[in-house]
């Protein structure tokens, strides 16, 4: 069970790489309401690998906004994506999202705005936790997943512009 | 596309160095287009991987282990690559072992063909530069869209990757602006970052949705698993290898490490070496084929998701079983070296690289892989400076490498030039014109003799030669014994102390060794001086490692006996004393001899800095016993290149500070002079262009304070700075002599 210390240290570590990053409370009512608080106006893509409890997405998933099962084109076109993530890392501010039978990877790649929600139980000190048997039961060493820290960036065209390929904001959702 | 390209020459057409002519127009090309980009940026990467370095608690240790992974998988790679074979095929993928560039490009223009691909998103591989895969797919009517923002510039502009991370590091917001509107004729305003990043992210985004294969590279492969390592900041890895349903992975055997346990060891030292990052934005766990339904946003209809990963050797089994180039397999490419590396910033990978492979470690990268020696004809540009050395995340001794290549080639082209040996025998060379100094000084001057020296040895007249000391240090030193007895010495001294007096201490520098004579003893601390001899220095600066080995082992055996007897040996010059504490590890063949020399020599400020440290009587005295003066003097220091490596740059402003002193330093790793190398004809602009970056630094202290004293431990730093600003520029022990 790791300490609010653990949650305190990966607020601040997110914030650092511009996602916004906000604390929610464990139940369904909270977290649709934020989520739909930050996901604005327009549909919205969802997608669960089941790393963060799938009954707290009851409530979200009902709304009339919300795309479980995109068609091409609304993968094509919708600008916000919402995933579970099955980690956090404190030290990088990192949310490690699965790339499984669901859509989480492409979901959090196509978008233009990708919201995360993780179980704050899940924060794990440093990234190279992840590869150990001793944190999350060894999840990490058994599928694939990306470490998402921050939004897509690059320093190619001269100046930091945020937002290339991937998703110019990142807002994560930690469930506490 | 040569309208960027002022002058005539494109860097495409300089990608080859394997002339000499071509090395030197590639350096006119990039010191005068690509410069001002390379250096802003490179700096701002190397910045900012000190900073991210510095948060890694156990950082030494974290490269030790990457290291010691490296060395296993390297030894053990046959075995790696069957686990490897195994792992993909068990999951349904293809492995592909590709002995020839070739036999790659042959591969995957058959898969591709065979999926009936019209379109080929691309993520950023240098492997796949190495491989030529573009034109190979591109001449089979196989459009490839490169789809990293760098590499797509690099597409427009048909250029050669000037950088291993940041392949198109050389060019400023501005020449993108410029490059772009001429070649899309567009009528959008791309004049900011913003602007340009979404500009080509709309034309990507389509490329993306239609593309029918994705080509990747890899950081790193588990062999146990089959799992790929791939970090990334802008996102187009994740949708090449999300989007299309085939994805060829192309990386070098010597990417393979055991497991994906031990992706927890590299995965925090990459991101804080390579782009000083805690992470980049995007790091990538994959095992392909992925379980991820085929998405079909290509209006295709596949319904199974195809992997082939694509092991290259193209010269690396062979690089494996060489002694020396072996150490080039260690490599993550994280760039470390390249933005740490005073030439890079100044001339980058354009001209101190290959057709793929850039910077320090890019020498052996291009020899190894295209079998020619005279490939890695830029090798020449490392300095030997050694900045890279405790920057590589992997422990790799890179100016080793480098020298190693110079001396290949030298014996190659049939033995050492009159250029090389002029700066490969100092040592004789000073020891003949010091017996009449005062005439080698006015001959060295003579416009007639340096108009020889430049057409002879490549020295270019545009430098001053140091002069000769007009009384070798011995000489001034049994002058000084014959009216100073040596001081008693104090009890806490732990051992006694010996000035080793190098070549160049001897005959051009004897005041700053006759200042540490003075200085120790003015501190009760007794000291006496060496016979002289060469340590090598020069000869292996110039590639000519068995005349370095040889000075070596002499001049070991003398130091090493003098250790064994109690004393500690004291070295003004800081190039001598990195030799001791660096580069005998590799020219002696005796541990024992190297750890002792490594332990018991110091640079005279070291050593004084670190008897306070132990011992506080003497260090609060220190003050005490400075002259009164009406205002204490103000430093300006520079530390030399080596000392930073070898840990010693930090003791003569700690020192300074002690005395109640303030001191202002230097960010600039080395100061372009690198002993010989500012002094070459070929290299003096690459050397002056690294000399003003220093020298903008102190002129900026000088305009705060115009009294300000500038310091310089090294002798061709003083050089340096003072062929900038025409200013005096003293050793420490100097100014500490004139203090006390």
């Amino acid at each position: 069970m790791p300490g609010t210390d653990l949650i305190e240290r990966f607020l601040a570590a997110a914030a650092s790489t511009t996602a916004s990053v906000e604390t929610v409370q464990r139940d369904d009512e909270a977290l649709n309401d934020a989520l739909l608080r930050s996901a604005g106006d327009g549909p919205i893509i969802f997608a669960s690998a089941g790393d963060v409890d799938p009954n707290l997405f009851s409530r979200f998933r009902e709304n009339e906004k919300v795309i479980s099962h995109p068609t091409i084109d609304e993968m094509k076109t919708i600008r916000v994506g919402v995933t579970d993530a099955f980690c956090g890392i404190a030290s990088t501010g990192s949310v490690c999202v699965s790339i499984g039978r669901e859509l989480n990877g492409p979901v959090s790649s196509l978008t233009r705005k990708h919201i995360a929600v993780l179980d704050g139980n899940t924060i794990v000190p440093r990234p190279r936790d992840v590869f150990s048997e001793e944190y999350l039961g060894g999840k990490g060493l058994r599928r694939s997943f990306s470490f998402i820290t921050g939004p897509s960036a690059t320093a190619d065209m001269g100046p930091l512009v945020r937002g290339v390929h991937g998703p110019g904001k990142l807002h994560i959702i930690v469930l506490v | 596309m040569r309208d960027n390209y002022p002058d005539e020459i494109h860097p495409r057409e300089v990608a080859n160095k394997s002339s000499k002519e071509s090395l030197q127009k590639a350096i006119r090309m990039a010191l005068r287009i690509e410069s001002d980009a390379l250096r802003l940026n490179t700096q701002t990467f190397n910045a900012n991987r000190y900073t991210a370095v510095g948060k890694l608690e156990d950082y030494e240790e974290l490269k030790d282990r990457a290291r010691e992974i490296k060395e296993s998988s390297i030894r053990n790679l046959p075995d790696l690559i069957e686990r490897l074979t195994r792992a993909v095929e068990s999951r349904g993928g293809r492995v592909f072992l590709a002995k020839t560039k070739k036999e790659a490009t042959d591969y995957i223009q058959s898969v591709c063909q065979s999926s009936g691909a019209r379109l080929v998103v691309k993520a950023k591989s240098i492997t796949s530069e190495e491989i030529g895969i573009n034109h190979v797919l591109q001449d089979v009517g196989i459009e490839v869209a490169e789809t990293d923002l760098a590499e797509f510039i690099l597409q427009v502009s048909n250029e050669q990757p000037s950088h291993i991370v940041a392949p198109a590091i050389h060019r400023s917001r501005e020449r993108i602006s410029k490059l772009f509107k001429e070649h899309f004729k567009t009528e959008k305003s791309l004049d900011t970052g913003e602007e340009l990043t979404e500009f080509a992210r709309d034309i990507l985004r389509e490329k993306f949705l239609a593309a029918d294969v994705g080509i990747t590279g890899a950081n790193l492969v588990s062999a146990d698993e089959g799992t790929i390592l791939l970090v990334e900041s802008e996102g187009n890895i994740r949708l090449t290898t999300q989007l299309p349903a085939v994805h060829i992975a192309i990386a070098g055997i010597e990417k393979i490490i055991p497991s994906r346990k031990n992706f927890g060891t590299f995965i925090e030292l990459l991101a804080a070496s390579g782009t000083g990052q805690p992470l980049s934005s995007y790091t990538n766990i994959l095992e392909p084929p992925l379980d991820l339904p085929v998405l079909n946003l290509n209006g295709r209809e596949d319904t199974k998701r195809e992997f082939h990963l694509v092991l290259l050797d193209n010269g690396r089994m062979k690089m494996r079983e060489d002694p020396d180039l072996k150490e080039a397999l260690y490599c993550v490419r994280c760039s470390a070296c390249m933005n740490v590396c005073a030439t890079f910033q100044a001339v980058g990978g354009h001209a101190f690289g290959g057709e793929c492979y850039t910077g320090g470690i890019g020498g052996a990268w291009t020899v190894g892989t295209t079998g020619k020696l005279e490939d890695g004809r830029f090798a020449e540009l490392c300095t030997g400076c050694t900045r890279c050395v405790p920057n590589c995340p992997v422990r790799i001794d890179i100016p080793r490498l480098n020298t190693v290549i110079k001396e290949r080639l030298m014996k190659s082209e049939g033995g050492a030039s009159l250029e090389k040996r002029f700066f490969g025998n100092f040592s004789a060379m000073a020891k003949f014109a010091s017996l009449a100094p005062t005439l080698s000084n006015w001959i060295n001057n003579l416009s007639a003799s340096r108009t020889i020296l430049e057409n002879v040895a490549s020295v270019d007249k545009r430098r001053k030669l140091p002069s000769f000391s007009k009384k070798t240090l011995v000489r001034e030193y049994e002058e000084y014994r014959k009216k100073n007895a040596p001081p008693f010495g104090s009890q806490a001294m732990p051992r006694r102390l010996v000035l080793f007096a190098d070549v160049f201490t001897n005959y051009q520098n004897a005041k700053v060794g006759m200042a540490t004579v003075r200085v120790f003893e003015k501190l009760d601390l007794p000291i006496t001086l060496s016979k002289v001899m060469d340590d090598g220095r020069s000869a292996q600066s110039q590639g000519l490692l068995d005349s370095a080995r040889k000075s070596a082992v002499r001049l070991a055996v003398y130091l090493k006996k003098l250790i064994d007897d109690g004393v500690d040996i004291i070295v003004a010059e800081p190039s001598v004393l990195s030799m001791f504490r660096l580069d005998y590890g590799r020219l002696l063949d005796a541990e024992g001899v190297f750890s002792a020399l490594k332990s018991h020599t110091f640079d005279p400020v070291e050593w004084l800095n670190g008897f306070a440290d132990r011992n506080s009587d003497f260090a609060n005295r220190l003050e005490s016993r400075m002259k009164p003066a009406a205002r204490p003097p103000e430093i300006f220091y520079h530390a030399h290149c080596q000392m930073k490596t070898i840990g010693a740059g930090t003791a003569a402003p700690e020192f300074f500070r002690r005395l109640g002193l303030k001191v202002e330093t230097s960010n600039v790793e080395c100061c372009g002079m690198a002993g010989s190398f500012g002094y070459k004809k070929e290299y003096y602009d690459i050397s002056k262009n690294i000399g003003r970056d220093l020298g903008r630094q102190i002129e900026k202290s000088i305009q705060s304070n115009a009294s300000v004293i500038v310091l310089a431990s090294g002798t061709s730093c003083r050089e340096q700075i003072h062929g900038e600003l025409s200013r005096n520029v003293q050793h420490p022990i100097e100014l500490i002599d004139e203090l006390l």
